[in-house]
Protein backbone atom coordinates (compact mmCIF):
# COMPACT_ATOMS: atom_id res chain seq x y z
CA UNK A 1 0.00 0.00 0.00
CA UNK A 2 2.78 2.28 0.87
CA UNK A 3 5.04 3.02 -2.00
CA UNK A 4 8.20 4.91 -1.94
CA UNK A 5 8.11 8.58 -2.74
CA UNK A 6 4.44 8.34 -3.36
CA UNK A 7 2.00 10.98 -2.47
CA UNK A 8 -1.50 10.35 -1.56
CA UNK A 9 -3.25 12.88 -3.63
CA UNK A 10 -6.31 12.93 -1.56
CA UNK A 11 -7.46 16.21 -0.22
CA UNK A 12 -10.11 14.45 1.73
CA UNK A 13 -7.92 13.80 4.70
CA UNK A 14 -7.98 15.81 7.85
CA UNK A 15 -11.17 17.62 7.04
CA UNK A 16 -9.28 20.10 4.99
CA UNK A 17 -12.42 20.82 3.10
CA UNK A 18 -13.05 23.56 5.58
CA UNK A 19 -10.00 25.37 4.45
CA UNK A 20 -11.23 26.07 1.03
CA UNK A 21 -12.29 29.55 0.30
CA UNK A 22 -10.44 32.76 0.32
CA UNK A 23 -7.19 33.34 1.96
CA UNK A 24 -5.23 30.83 -0.03
CA UNK A 25 -1.95 32.51 0.50
CA UNK A 26 -1.56 33.32 -3.19
CA UNK A 27 1.02 30.72 -3.80
CA UNK A 28 3.43 32.07 -1.30
CA UNK A 29 4.10 30.23 1.87
CA UNK A 30 2.61 32.06 4.78
CA UNK A 31 5.27 30.80 7.08
CA UNK A 32 7.67 33.38 5.91
CA UNK A 33 9.03 31.54 2.95
CA UNK A 34 11.50 33.63 1.12
CA UNK A 35 9.44 35.68 -1.26
CA UNK A 36 10.61 34.29 -4.49
CA UNK A 37 11.77 36.16 -7.50
CA UNK A 38 10.71 34.55 -10.72
CA UNK A 39 11.22 31.86 -11.56
CA UNK A 40 9.48 30.67 -8.41
CA UNK A 41 11.48 28.41 -6.17
CA UNK A 42 10.19 25.07 -5.02
CA UNK A 43 9.99 26.39 -1.48
CA UNK A 44 7.69 29.22 -2.53
CA UNK A 45 5.20 26.70 -3.89
CA UNK A 46 4.90 24.94 -0.55
CA UNK A 47 1.85 25.39 1.61
CA UNK A 48 2.04 23.49 4.86
CA UNK A 49 -1.00 22.86 7.03
CA UNK A 50 -2.07 20.70 9.96
CA UNK A 51 1.56 20.46 10.95
CA UNK A 52 2.37 18.91 14.31
CA UNK A 53 5.12 16.98 15.99
CA UNK A 54 4.89 14.34 18.65
CA UNK A 55 6.02 15.50 22.09
CA UNK A 56 9.06 13.65 23.40
CA UNK A 57 11.68 14.02 26.11
CA UNK A 58 14.51 12.57 24.10
CA UNK A 59 15.29 9.92 21.53
CA UNK A 60 13.22 9.58 18.41
CA UNK A 61 10.06 11.38 17.50
CA UNK A 62 8.30 12.52 14.36
CA UNK A 63 6.52 15.39 12.67
CA UNK A 64 3.42 15.23 10.50
CA UNK A 65 1.18 17.43 8.39
CA UNK A 66 0.09 18.19 4.87
CA UNK A 67 2.57 19.62 2.41
CA UNK A 68 0.81 21.09 -0.57
CA UNK A 69 2.57 21.97 -3.79
CA UNK A 70 0.66 25.01 -5.02
CA UNK A 71 2.98 25.50 -7.97
CA UNK A 72 2.85 24.29 -11.56
CA UNK A 73 6.03 22.24 -11.37
CA UNK A 74 6.86 19.23 -9.24
CA UNK A 75 8.92 19.84 -6.15
CA UNK A 76 11.18 17.54 -4.17
CA UNK A 77 11.83 17.85 -0.47
CA UNK A 78 15.39 16.68 0.06
CA UNK A 79 16.39 17.73 3.53
CA UNK A 80 14.87 18.76 6.84
CA UNK A 81 16.76 20.74 9.46
CA UNK A 82 16.12 22.73 12.59
CA UNK A 83 17.88 25.36 14.65
CA UNK A 84 18.80 22.88 17.36
CA UNK A 85 20.80 20.87 14.83
CA UNK A 86 18.67 17.74 15.17
CA UNK A 87 19.15 14.99 12.61
CA UNK A 88 15.80 14.77 10.86
CA UNK A 89 15.13 12.20 8.18
CA UNK A 90 12.28 11.69 5.77
CA UNK A 91 10.79 8.31 6.58
CA UNK A 92 8.28 6.01 5.03
CA UNK A 93 6.44 3.22 6.79
CA UNK A 94 5.97 -0.24 5.34
CA UNK A 95 3.95 -3.12 6.67
CA UNK A 96 1.09 -3.00 9.11
CA UNK A 97 0.38 -3.29 12.78
CA UNK A 98 3.11 -4.87 14.83
CA UNK A 99 5.09 -5.47 11.67
CA UNK A 100 5.12 -1.84 10.63
CA UNK A 101 8.65 -0.72 9.92
CA UNK A 102 9.91 2.63 8.96
CA UNK A 103 12.95 3.50 7.01
CA UNK A 104 14.52 6.44 5.32
CA UNK A 105 13.20 7.32 1.88
CA UNK A 106 15.55 6.73 -0.99
CA UNK A 107 16.04 10.16 -2.39
CA UNK A 108 13.73 13.05 -1.62
CA UNK A 109 9.99 13.35 -1.16
CA UNK A 110 8.47 14.32 -4.48
CA UNK A 111 5.26 16.33 -4.52
CA UNK A 112 3.60 16.71 -7.89
CA UNK A 113 2.30 20.09 -8.99
CA UNK A 114 -1.01 20.82 -7.30
CA UNK A 115 -0.81 17.74 -5.09
CA UNK A 116 -0.37 17.09 -1.38
CA UNK A 117 2.12 15.01 0.49
CA UNK A 118 0.36 13.67 3.55
CA UNK A 119 2.68 13.10 6.46
CA UNK A 120 0.89 11.01 9.05
CA UNK A 121 1.45 8.44 11.75
CA UNK A 122 1.80 5.08 10.06
CA UNK A 123 2.82 6.72 6.80
CA UNK A 124 5.43 9.09 5.52
CA UNK A 125 6.79 11.34 8.27
CA UNK A 126 9.69 13.53 9.27
CA UNK A 127 11.77 11.69 11.82
CA UNK A 128 13.85 13.25 14.56
CA UNK A 129 16.53 10.62 15.06
CA UNK A 130 17.78 11.68 18.50
CA UNK A 131 16.34 14.80 20.08
CA UNK A 132 18.87 17.24 21.46
CA UNK A 133 16.20 18.91 23.62
CA UNK A 134 12.68 17.89 24.59
CA UNK A 135 9.74 18.72 22.35
CA UNK A 136 7.23 19.96 24.88
CA UNK A 137 3.51 19.56 24.21
CA UNK A 138 1.69 22.82 23.45
CA UNK A 139 4.87 24.54 22.29
CA UNK A 140 5.65 25.30 18.66
CA UNK A 141 8.70 23.95 16.90
CA UNK A 142 10.14 25.09 13.58
CA UNK A 143 11.53 22.94 10.82
CA UNK A 144 13.40 24.13 7.78
CA UNK A 145 12.35 22.26 4.66
CA UNK A 146 15.01 22.23 1.94
CA UNK A 147 14.15 21.40 -1.67
CA UNK A 148 16.10 19.97 -4.56
CA UNK A 149 16.64 23.41 -6.11
CA UNK A 150 18.32 24.54 -2.90
CA UNK A 151 15.41 26.74 -1.82
CA UNK A 152 14.09 26.38 1.71
CA UNK A 153 11.25 27.47 3.94
CA UNK A 154 10.54 27.41 7.66
CA UNK A 155 7.40 25.67 8.82
CA UNK A 156 6.04 25.77 12.37
CA UNK A 157 5.00 22.46 13.94
CA UNK A 158 2.69 22.42 16.94
CA UNK A 159 3.95 19.95 19.52
CA UNK A 160 1.24 17.60 20.74
CA UNK A 161 0.91 14.55 22.96
CA UNK A 162 0.51 11.40 20.95
CA UNK A 163 0.82 7.82 22.11
CA UNK A 164 0.43 6.09 18.76
CA UNK A 165 3.04 5.68 15.99
CA UNK A 166 4.98 2.88 17.60
CA UNK A 167 6.48 1.52 14.39
CA UNK A 168 9.95 0.22 14.86
CA UNK A 169 12.80 1.76 13.00
CA UNK A 170 14.93 -0.23 10.66
CA UNK A 171 17.94 1.61 9.42
CA UNK A 172 19.31 1.12 5.98
CA UNK A 173 22.00 -1.30 6.94
CA UNK A 174 19.19 -3.34 8.35
CA UNK A 175 21.21 -4.14 11.44
CA UNK A 176 20.16 -1.73 14.04
CA UNK A 177 16.57 -2.11 15.17
CA UNK A 178 15.34 0.52 17.50
CA UNK A 179 11.92 0.96 18.87
CA UNK A 180 10.27 4.29 18.86
CA UNK A 181 8.97 4.13 22.36
CA UNK A 182 6.89 6.99 23.51
CA UNK A 183 5.51 5.66 26.72
CA UNK A 184 8.23 7.32 28.69
CA UNK A 185 7.60 10.62 27.01
CA UNK A 186 4.13 11.23 28.21
CA UNK A 187 3.63 12.06 31.81
CA UNK A 188 0.00 11.52 32.19
CA UNK A 189 -1.74 13.82 34.62
CA UNK B 1 -19.87 26.30 -2.45
CA UNK B 2 -22.04 28.91 -0.86
CA UNK B 3 -21.33 29.99 2.64
CA UNK B 4 -23.68 31.72 5.01
CA UNK B 5 -22.40 34.34 7.37
CA UNK B 6 -21.92 32.00 10.26
CA UNK B 7 -20.04 29.68 8.00
CA UNK B 8 -17.88 32.52 6.87
CA UNK B 9 -17.15 33.36 10.46
CA UNK B 10 -16.27 29.80 11.27
CA UNK B 11 -14.08 29.63 8.23
CA UNK B 12 -12.34 32.79 9.18
CA UNK B 13 -11.45 31.13 12.41
CA UNK B 14 -10.07 28.10 10.76
CA UNK B 15 -8.08 30.05 8.28
CA UNK B 16 -6.63 32.65 10.46
CA UNK B 17 -5.71 30.13 13.12
CA UNK B 18 -2.44 31.06 14.65
CA UNK B 19 0.64 29.07 14.08
CA UNK B 20 0.40 26.35 11.59
CA UNK B 21 -2.91 26.63 9.93
CA UNK B 22 -2.62 27.86 6.46
CA UNK B 23 -5.04 27.60 3.68
CA UNK B 24 -4.53 24.73 1.37
CA UNK B 25 -5.99 25.35 -2.01
CA UNK B 26 -7.81 22.37 -3.36
CA UNK B 27 -11.08 20.69 -3.99
CA UNK B 28 -13.78 20.33 -1.43
CA UNK B 29 -13.73 16.77 -0.24
CA UNK B 30 -17.29 15.67 -0.68
CA UNK B 31 -17.48 14.07 2.73
CA UNK B 32 -16.35 17.02 4.80
CA UNK B 33 -19.21 18.97 6.36
CA UNK B 34 -19.24 22.70 5.81
CA UNK B 35 -19.28 24.69 9.03
CA UNK B 36 -22.66 26.25 8.53
CA UNK B 37 -26.18 25.76 9.64
CA UNK B 38 -27.82 25.67 13.02
CA UNK B 39 -25.37 23.23 14.57
CA UNK B 40 -22.38 25.57 14.46
CA UNK B 41 -22.01 28.23 17.11
CA UNK B 42 -19.28 30.78 16.48
CA UNK B 43 -16.06 30.40 18.40
CA UNK B 44 -14.82 33.91 17.70
CA UNK B 45 -16.52 37.11 18.75
CA UNK B 46 -16.68 39.86 21.31
CA UNK B 47 -17.57 37.37 24.03
CA UNK B 48 -16.88 33.67 24.33
CA UNK B 49 -19.82 31.49 23.33
CA UNK B 50 -21.61 29.29 25.84
CA UNK B 51 -22.52 32.16 28.14
CA UNK B 52 -25.35 34.25 26.73
CA UNK B 53 -26.55 31.48 24.39
CA UNK B 54 -29.57 29.44 25.24
CA UNK B 55 -28.23 26.47 27.19
CA UNK B 56 -27.50 23.34 25.19
CA UNK B 57 -28.86 20.02 26.41
CA UNK B 58 -25.55 18.69 27.73
CA UNK B 59 -22.60 20.17 29.55
CA UNK B 60 -19.29 19.00 30.92
CA UNK B 61 -17.36 21.24 33.28
CA UNK B 62 -13.74 20.17 33.52
CA UNK B 63 -11.24 21.60 35.98
CA UNK B 64 -7.46 21.22 35.72
CA UNK B 65 -4.51 22.26 37.81
CA UNK B 66 -1.39 23.11 35.85
CA UNK B 67 1.90 21.25 36.14
CA UNK B 68 4.56 23.92 35.91
CA UNK B 69 7.91 23.12 34.35
CA UNK B 70 11.17 24.95 34.80
CA UNK B 71 11.13 28.40 33.32
CA UNK B 72 8.65 31.23 33.00
CA UNK B 73 5.07 30.49 33.94
CA UNK B 74 3.77 33.15 31.60
CA UNK B 75 5.31 31.43 28.57
CA UNK B 76 3.97 28.07 29.64
CA UNK B 77 0.49 29.45 30.16
CA UNK B 78 0.60 31.26 26.83
CA UNK B 79 1.45 28.14 24.86
CA UNK B 80 -1.16 26.16 26.75
CA UNK B 81 -3.86 28.73 25.99
CA UNK B 82 -2.78 28.82 22.35
CA UNK B 83 -3.24 25.08 22.17
CA UNK B 84 -6.64 25.21 23.84
CA UNK B 85 -7.69 27.98 21.46
CA UNK B 86 -6.64 25.90 18.49
CA UNK B 87 -8.46 22.88 19.86
CA UNK B 88 -11.61 24.87 20.56
CA UNK B 89 -11.81 26.52 17.18
CA UNK B 90 -11.34 23.21 15.41
CA UNK B 91 -13.85 21.34 17.53
CA UNK B 92 -16.56 23.99 17.31
CA UNK B 93 -16.08 23.97 13.52
CA UNK B 94 -16.62 20.20 13.49
CA UNK B 95 -13.00 19.19 12.96
CA UNK B 96 -10.66 17.07 15.01
CA UNK B 97 -7.80 18.65 16.91
CA UNK B 98 -4.20 18.21 15.78
CA UNK B 99 -3.02 14.65 16.50
CA UNK B 100 -6.65 13.57 16.89
CA UNK B 101 -7.09 9.83 16.62
CA UNK B 102 -10.90 10.08 16.45
CA UNK B 103 -11.43 13.21 14.37
CA UNK B 104 -14.55 11.64 12.84
CA UNK B 105 -16.35 12.15 16.13
CA UNK B 106 -16.03 15.91 15.82
CA UNK B 107 -18.20 16.13 12.71
CA UNK B 108 -21.57 17.82 13.16
CA UNK B 109 -20.65 19.72 16.32
CA UNK B 110 -24.28 20.14 17.41
CA UNK B 111 -23.95 23.61 18.93
CA UNK B 112 -20.71 22.72 20.65
CA UNK B 113 -19.25 25.56 22.67
CA UNK B 114 -15.95 25.53 24.52
CA UNK B 115 -15.75 28.27 27.12
CA UNK B 116 -12.49 28.88 28.94
CA UNK B 117 -11.94 30.36 32.38
CA UNK B 118 -9.07 30.66 34.81
CA UNK B 119 -8.88 30.77 38.58
CA UNK B 120 -7.22 33.54 40.55
CA UNK B 121 -3.96 31.51 40.57
CA UNK B 122 -3.63 31.83 36.82
CA UNK B 123 -4.81 35.44 36.83
CA UNK B 124 -1.77 36.18 38.99
CA UNK B 125 0.46 34.65 36.32
CA UNK B 126 -1.37 36.69 33.70
CA UNK B 127 -0.66 40.00 35.36
CA UNK B 128 -2.67 40.14 38.54
CA UNK B 129 -6.27 41.03 37.70
CA UNK B 130 -8.60 40.19 40.57
CA UNK B 131 -11.69 38.05 40.67
CA UNK B 132 -10.77 36.32 43.92
CA UNK B 133 -12.08 33.01 45.18
CA UNK B 134 -15.39 32.07 46.77
CA UNK B 135 -15.65 32.31 50.55
CA UNK B 136 -17.07 29.42 52.52
CA UNK B 137 -20.85 29.52 52.91
CA UNK B 138 -23.09 28.25 55.69
CA UNK B 139 -23.90 24.58 55.18
CA UNK B 140 -20.97 23.89 52.88
CA UNK B 141 -19.82 20.25 52.92
CA UNK B 142 -17.21 20.80 50.26
CA UNK B 143 -15.26 17.98 48.72
CA UNK B 144 -11.83 18.94 47.54
CA UNK B 145 -12.30 17.11 44.24
CA UNK B 146 -15.03 19.59 43.30
CA UNK B 147 -13.09 22.60 44.47
CA UNK B 148 -11.24 25.47 42.88
CA UNK B 149 -9.00 24.56 39.94
CA UNK B 150 -6.50 26.64 37.99
CA UNK B 151 -8.25 26.17 34.69
CA UNK B 152 -11.88 25.50 33.82
CA UNK B 153 -13.40 24.60 30.50
CA UNK B 154 -17.15 24.48 30.08
CA UNK B 155 -18.04 22.22 27.17
CA UNK B 156 -21.68 22.42 26.06
CA UNK B 157 -23.51 20.81 23.17
CA UNK B 158 -26.64 19.01 22.07
CA UNK B 159 -24.90 15.73 21.29
CA UNK B 160 -23.27 13.89 24.20
CA UNK B 161 -21.07 11.84 21.87
CA UNK B 162 -19.62 14.91 20.18
CA UNK B 163 -19.22 16.41 23.62
CA UNK B 164 -17.41 13.34 24.94
CA UNK B 165 -14.97 13.54 22.07
CA UNK B 166 -14.35 17.24 22.59
CA UNK B 167 -13.59 16.70 26.27
CA UNK B 168 -11.32 13.78 25.48
CA UNK B 169 -9.48 15.54 22.66
CA UNK B 170 -8.72 18.58 24.81
CA UNK B 171 -7.83 16.37 27.77
CA UNK B 172 -5.40 14.32 25.71
CA UNK B 173 -3.66 17.44 24.53
CA UNK B 174 -3.36 18.61 28.13
CA UNK B 175 -1.84 15.36 29.40
CA UNK B 176 1.32 16.03 31.29
CA UNK B 177 0.70 19.77 31.18
CA UNK B 178 -2.15 19.75 33.64
CA UNK B 179 -3.79 17.47 36.15
CA UNK B 180 -7.51 16.95 35.96
CA UNK B 181 -9.25 17.86 39.20
CA UNK B 182 -12.85 17.21 38.16
CA UNK B 183 -15.15 16.29 35.33
CA UNK B 184 -18.71 17.32 36.16
CA UNK B 185 -21.38 16.31 33.66
CA UNK B 186 -24.79 17.89 33.44
CA UNK B 187 -27.93 17.70 31.38
CA UNK B 188 -31.11 19.62 30.97
CA UNK B 189 -34.08 19.79 28.71
CA UNK B 190 -35.26 23.21 27.70
CA UNK B 191 -38.97 23.83 27.88
CA UNK B 192 -40.36 25.46 24.78
CA UNK B 193 -38.64 28.53 23.48
CA UNK B 194 -37.69 29.90 26.88
CA UNK B 195 -34.53 29.11 28.80
CA UNK B 196 -36.37 27.15 31.46
CA UNK B 197 -35.89 23.51 32.36
CA UNK B 198 -37.07 21.08 34.99
CA UNK B 199 -34.50 20.54 37.70
CA UNK B 200 -34.45 17.23 39.57
CA UNK B 201 -36.74 18.57 42.32
CA UNK B 202 -39.23 18.90 39.49
CA UNK B 203 -39.18 22.70 39.62
CA UNK B 204 -39.29 24.91 36.59
CA UNK B 205 -35.88 26.55 36.80
CA UNK B 206 -34.60 29.62 34.98
CA UNK B 207 -37.88 31.54 34.81
CA UNK B 208 -36.56 34.79 36.21
CA UNK B 209 -33.21 34.71 34.49
CA UNK B 210 -32.37 38.04 32.86
CA UNK B 211 -33.03 38.04 29.11
CA UNK B 212 -31.46 39.67 26.06
CA UNK B 213 -29.84 43.05 26.89
CA UNK B 214 -30.49 42.63 30.59
CA UNK B 215 -28.58 39.35 30.48
CA UNK B 216 -25.67 40.90 28.61
CA UNK B 217 -25.57 43.76 31.09
CA UNK B 218 -25.62 41.44 34.12
CA UNK B 219 -22.87 39.26 32.69
CA UNK B 220 -20.51 41.67 30.95
CA UNK B 221 -21.45 45.09 32.35
CA UNK B 222 -20.89 48.16 30.24
CA UNK B 223 -17.78 49.68 28.64
CA UNK B 224 -17.64 52.04 31.64
CA UNK B 225 -18.33 49.35 34.16
CA UNK B 226 -17.02 46.10 32.68
CA UNK B 227 -16.31 42.88 34.52
CA UNK B 228 -12.70 42.20 35.61
CA UNK B 229 -11.77 42.85 31.97
CA UNK B 230 -13.67 44.22 28.98
CA UNK B 231 -15.78 41.48 27.36
CA UNK B 232 -14.83 39.00 30.04
CA UNK B 233 -16.96 37.85 32.94
CA UNK B 234 -16.93 35.48 35.90
CA UNK B 235 -18.36 32.02 36.47
CA UNK B 236 -19.49 30.75 39.86
CA UNK B 237 -19.69 26.97 39.83
CA UNK B 238 -21.34 25.25 42.80
CA UNK B 239 -22.32 21.63 43.09
CA UNK B 240 -25.49 20.97 45.09
CA UNK B 241 -26.51 17.45 45.98
CA UNK B 242 -30.25 17.01 46.36
CA UNK B 243 -31.91 14.83 48.96
CA UNK B 244 -34.55 13.44 46.65
CA UNK B 245 -35.74 10.90 49.23
CA UNK B 246 -36.43 13.71 51.68
CA UNK B 247 -38.03 15.82 48.95
CA UNK B 248 -40.42 12.95 48.19
CA UNK B 249 -41.96 13.40 51.63
CA UNK B 250 -42.86 17.03 51.04
CA UNK B 251 -46.37 17.80 49.82
CA UNK B 252 -47.02 20.17 46.97
CA UNK B 253 -47.92 23.11 49.22
CA UNK B 254 -44.70 22.73 51.21
CA UNK B 255 -42.62 22.46 48.07
CA UNK B 256 -44.21 25.52 46.54
CA UNK B 257 -43.89 27.51 49.75
CA UNK B 258 -40.18 26.66 50.01
CA UNK B 259 -39.56 27.95 46.54
CA UNK B 260 -42.16 30.74 46.33
CA UNK B 261 -43.29 29.43 42.96
CA UNK B 262 -45.50 26.54 41.98
CA UNK B 263 -43.94 23.31 40.82
CA UNK B 264 -46.85 22.79 38.40
CA UNK B 265 -46.15 25.68 36.05
CA UNK B 266 -43.47 27.85 37.66
CA UNK B 267 -45.95 30.61 38.45
CA UNK B 268 -45.18 32.67 41.55
CA UNK B 269 -47.52 32.17 44.50
CA UNK B 270 -48.59 35.75 43.82
CA UNK B 271 -49.61 35.10 40.22
CA UNK B 272 -51.11 32.61 37.83
CA UNK B 273 -48.50 32.37 35.08
CA UNK B 274 -44.71 31.99 35.18
CA UNK B 275 -44.20 35.50 33.86
CA UNK B 276 -46.26 37.10 36.62
CA UNK B 277 -44.34 39.19 39.15
CA UNK B 278 -43.02 37.82 42.41
CA UNK B 279 -44.75 40.13 44.90
CA UNK B 280 -43.05 39.91 48.27
CA UNK B 281 -45.50 42.39 49.83
CA UNK B 282 -48.63 40.41 49.05
CA UNK B 283 -50.38 39.02 52.15
CA UNK B 284 -53.15 36.46 52.54
CA UNK B 285 -56.48 36.77 54.40
CA UNK B 286 -54.80 36.41 57.76
CA UNK B 287 -52.11 38.94 56.95
CA UNK B 288 -49.23 36.52 56.34
CA UNK B 289 -46.93 36.98 53.35
CA UNK B 290 -47.99 34.83 50.40
CA UNK B 291 -44.37 34.29 49.47
CA UNK B 292 -42.44 33.50 52.63
CA UNK B 293 -39.44 35.66 53.46
CA UNK B 294 -37.23 32.56 53.57
CA UNK B 295 -38.48 31.05 50.36
CA UNK B 296 -35.83 30.60 47.69
CA UNK B 297 -37.14 33.26 45.32
CA UNK B 298 -37.68 35.81 48.09
CA UNK B 299 -34.07 35.49 49.17
CA UNK B 300 -32.70 35.13 45.67
CA UNK B 301 -34.48 38.11 44.20
CA UNK B 302 -31.89 40.75 43.36
CA UNK B 303 -31.85 43.64 45.85
CA UNK B 304 -30.38 45.97 43.24
CA UNK B 305 -29.42 45.99 39.56
CA UNK B 306 -25.86 45.15 40.65
CA UNK B 307 -27.02 41.88 42.10
CA UNK B 308 -28.45 40.35 38.93
CA UNK B 309 -26.79 37.11 37.84
CA UNK B 310 -27.34 34.87 34.81
CA UNK B 311 -27.86 31.25 35.80
CA UNK B 312 -26.82 28.55 33.35
CA UNK B 313 -26.87 25.48 35.54
CA UNK B 314 -27.42 21.80 34.74
CA UNK B 315 -28.92 18.75 36.39
CA UNK B 316 -26.54 15.99 37.30
CA UNK B 317 -26.81 12.35 38.26
CA UNK B 318 -23.65 10.64 39.36
CA UNK B 319 -24.43 7.06 40.28
CA UNK B 320 -26.97 7.47 43.07
CA UNK B 321 -26.20 11.10 43.70
CA UNK B 322 -28.46 13.68 42.08
CA UNK B 323 -28.35 17.41 42.15
CA UNK B 324 -27.83 20.70 40.42
CA UNK B 325 -24.59 21.88 38.94
CA UNK B 326 -25.23 25.51 39.68
CA UNK B 327 -23.40 27.77 37.25
CA UNK B 328 -23.89 31.50 37.10
CA UNK B 329 -22.26 34.22 35.08
CA UNK B 330 -22.03 37.70 36.53
CA UNK B 331 -20.06 40.89 36.06
CA UNK B 332 -18.91 41.26 39.65
CA UNK B 333 -19.34 38.30 42.01
CA UNK B 334 -18.55 40.38 45.09
CA UNK B 335 -21.58 42.56 44.37
CA UNK B 336 -23.93 39.83 43.20
CA UNK B 337 -23.29 36.14 43.51
CA UNK B 338 -21.53 36.22 46.86
CA UNK B 339 -24.09 38.28 48.84
CA UNK B 340 -26.87 36.33 47.15
CA UNK B 341 -25.34 32.98 48.02
CA UNK B 342 -24.73 34.19 51.56
CA UNK B 343 -28.39 35.09 52.00
CA UNK B 344 -29.51 31.77 50.59
CA UNK B 345 -26.99 29.73 52.58
CA UNK B 346 -28.19 31.34 55.83
CA UNK B 347 -31.93 30.92 55.45
CA UNK B 348 -33.22 29.37 52.21
CA UNK B 349 -36.00 26.89 52.98
CA UNK B 350 -34.71 24.72 50.13
CA UNK B 351 -31.46 24.14 52.06
CA UNK B 352 -33.21 21.35 53.98
CA UNK B 353 -32.80 19.20 50.86
CA UNK B 354 -29.55 20.63 49.51
CA UNK B 355 -25.90 19.91 50.30
CA UNK B 356 -23.24 22.06 48.64
CA UNK B 357 -20.27 19.81 47.82
CA UNK B 358 -18.37 21.86 45.25
CA UNK B 359 -17.50 25.53 44.95
CA UNK B 360 -15.27 27.55 42.64
CA UNK B 361 -14.97 30.89 40.94
CA UNK B 362 -13.40 31.61 37.55
CA UNK B 363 -12.45 34.58 35.45
CA UNK B 364 -13.91 33.90 32.03
CA UNK B 365 -11.56 35.17 29.35
CA UNK B 366 -12.77 37.81 26.90
CA UNK B 367 -13.75 36.78 23.38
CA UNK B 368 -11.20 36.88 20.58
CA UNK B 369 -10.94 37.61 16.89
CA UNK B 370 -9.68 35.05 14.40
CA UNK B 371 -5.90 34.84 14.61
CA UNK B 372 -5.83 35.57 18.34
CA UNK B 373 -5.59 33.17 21.25
CA UNK B 374 -7.66 33.18 24.43
CA UNK B 375 -5.94 35.28 27.05
CA UNK B 376 -3.98 37.28 24.52
CA UNK B 377 -5.45 40.52 25.87
CA UNK B 378 -3.52 39.77 29.07
CA UNK B 379 -0.49 37.81 27.92
CA UNK B 380 0.26 39.86 24.82
C1 LIG C 1 -29.74 23.35 43.95
C2 LIG C 1 -29.84 24.62 44.18
C3 LIG C 1 -30.89 25.51 43.59
C4 LIG C 1 -32.11 25.21 43.08
C5 LIG C 1 -32.76 23.86 43.00
C6 LIG C 1 -32.69 26.43 42.61
C7 LIG C 1 -33.93 26.53 42.05
C8 LIG C 1 -34.51 27.72 41.64
C9 LIG C 1 -35.82 27.85 41.09
C10 LIG C 1 -36.74 26.69 40.78
C11 LIG C 1 -36.07 29.13 40.88
C12 LIG C 1 -37.36 29.76 40.35
C13 LIG C 1 -37.43 29.92 38.89
C14 LIG C 1 -36.47 30.90 38.34
O1 LIG C 1 -36.63 32.11 38.47
O2 LIG C 1 -35.50 30.42 37.77
C15 LIG C 1 -34.90 29.85 41.27
C16 LIG C 1 -34.74 31.19 41.18
C17 LIG C 1 -33.58 31.84 41.45
N1 LIG C 1 -32.45 31.29 42.01
FE1 LIG C 1 -32.17 29.38 42.48
N2 LIG C 1 -31.81 27.44 42.84
C18 LIG C 1 -30.71 26.91 43.44
C19 LIG C 1 -29.60 27.57 43.85
C20 LIG C 1 -29.39 28.91 43.66
C21 LIG C 1 -28.21 29.60 44.01
C22 LIG C 1 -26.98 28.97 44.65
C23 LIG C 1 -28.40 30.89 43.65
C24 LIG C 1 -27.47 32.06 43.78
C25 LIG C 1 -26.56 32.18 44.68
C26 LIG C 1 -29.71 31.00 43.07
C27 LIG C 1 -30.25 32.15 42.58
C28 LIG C 1 -31.52 32.26 42.08
C29 LIG C 1 -32.06 33.49 41.55
C30 LIG C 1 -31.33 34.82 41.43
C31 LIG C 1 -33.37 33.23 41.17
C32 LIG C 1 -34.36 34.22 40.56
C33 LIG C 1 -35.04 34.96 41.66
C34 LIG C 1 -36.01 35.98 41.09
O3 LIG C 1 -35.56 37.06 40.73
O4 LIG C 1 -37.20 35.64 41.01
N3 LIG C 1 -30.29 29.78 43.10
N4 LIG C 1 -33.95 28.96 41.75
CU1 LIG D 1 10.48 7.15 11.32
Amino acid sequence: MNTKNTLKTTAALLGLGLLLTGCAQDGANANGAAASESPATQASALQASETWAKAAQDGMTAAFGVLHNSGTADVELTKVEDKAGNVIQIHETTGNGADAKMSQLDGGLKIEAGKDAILEPGGTHLMYMDLKAPLVASETGQLTLVFSDGSSTEVPFEVRNFTGAKESYENHEGMDHKNMDHESMNHDG
Amino acid sequence: MLLGTSAAAALGGVLAGFGTSQAVAGQAPAAAPAPQGPQYLPFHGKYQSGILDAPQAHAVFVGWNLNWREGGKKDQLRSLLKMITDDAQRLTAGRGVLADTEAEMAAGPSDLTVTVGVGQNLLEVMGGAKVGTLPGFAGDKLQQRYGQSDLLIQFCGQDPTVLAHAVRAVSKNLRGLAQKLFTQRGFMHQRGSSDTFRNLFGQLDGVNNPKAEARELAVFGTPDEPSWIANGTTLALRRFEMDLEGWDEVATAGRDFSLGRRQSDGSPLTGSGPADPVDLDAVNEVGLPVIGANSHVALAMPRSAQEVIHRRGYNFIDGEVSGLLFASYQRDPAASFIPLQQRLAEADLLNTWLTPTGSALYAILPGIEPGMYLGQQLLG
